[in-house]
């Protein structure tokens, strides 16, 4: 199951870099050498088959050139312009890979975008991470997840 | 350029639409985002965002229909997106009227407006174009 989660999640941030912003040249990395101070911190809920959270850590400068891309425009600094665009591409990323597990007998849905407030005193089942590295900067993707009882 | 070239499905009428959404949105952004003082900018951003929300549903309206003309079998999931988005637009719009146009709601609005057109463009409409294109009905046939 982490096998399968990961890979998915792993598949739907490089499907998106491509698509929203024809970035191909992708590698992907083990989170540890994910070293970041200053970074927009989203969480997109999961219920149903499975819940919990799927956080993801965008560096400001990961933030900053993905909305240059989109918008044509020079964005210098994080503000609710571009935290709100960059918890859009969680959103989108969180829901193709739903979409894609919805063939299987997992059913499951997601919560809207939210700022990300720690609480590691959570326990999960399902607890992987993965770095994505692009051109333009990195991002990291937290899996926190527990089967519905 | 907010538009490109790689968003086009071959289709000219949704082409043709696309590419007047994209610009009508790079100019709301252009307002949104000019140093202009925000109170100075609150009329031509109202101005936009109402031409916008007619834009929107009329947009997705037609491109419906063309769905439907070929049959497309993913015409209802497609519309539940469209229907999500305009729903969006309309709650975010009433928010931002009774907050006395506070710039951050718009500031929000024009992140999310941003990323979900191009998702939507770039990935959603791209597989009408295949399926038109496997069909054998593409518009520029």
């Amino acid at each position: 199951m982490i096998d399968i989660l990961h890979s998915a999640f792993v598949e739907a941030t490089n499907n998106v870099f491509q698509l929203m912003l024809n970035i191909t040249d992708i590698s992907n990395h083990p989170t540890e050498d994910f070293k970041c101070e200053d970074e927009i911190d989203i969480s997109i809920g999961v219920i149903g088959d499975l819940q919990g959270e799927v956080i993801y850590r965008f560096p400001v400068a990961t933030s900053i050139n993905m909305v240059n891309i989109m918008s044509g425009m020079e964005f210098e600094q994080v503000d609710a312009f571009v935290t709100s665009a960059v918890s859009e591409i969680a959103n989108i990323i969180s829901g193709n890979v739903l979409t894609a597990l919805s063939t299987s007998d997992m059913k499951c849905d997601i919560l809207p975008p939210a700022q990300y407030k720690p609480d590691e005193n959570k326990e999960y089942e399902i607890k992987t991470s993965c770095c994505i590295s692009t051109t333009i900067g990195e991002v990291c993707l937290e899996i926190r997840l527990n089967k519905a009882s | 350029m907010l538009w490109k070239d790689r968003y086009e499905l071959g289709v000219p009428e949704i082409d043709a639409q696309h590419k007047e959404l994209f610009r009508r949105v790079e100019s709301f952004l252009k307002v949104l985002r000019s140093g202009v003082r925000w109170e100075e900018k609150i009329p031509e951003i109202n101005e936009t965002l109402e031409f916008m929300k007619k834009y929107v549903v009329e947009h997705f309206r037609d491109e419906e229909n063309y769905q439907l003309s070929i049959n497309y079998p993913l015409f209802e999931e497609h519309k539940k997106t469209h229907t999500d988005m305009v729903n969006y637009v309309l709650e975010v719009s009433k928010q931002y009227e009774e907050s006395g146009y506070n710039e951050d709601l718009m500031q929000q609005f024009g992140g999310r407006l941003l990323a979900w057109l191009i998702n939507h463009v770039a990935s959603a409409d791209q597989h009408i174009a295949d399926y038109a294109r496997k069909k054998g009905m593409d518009g520029n046939d």
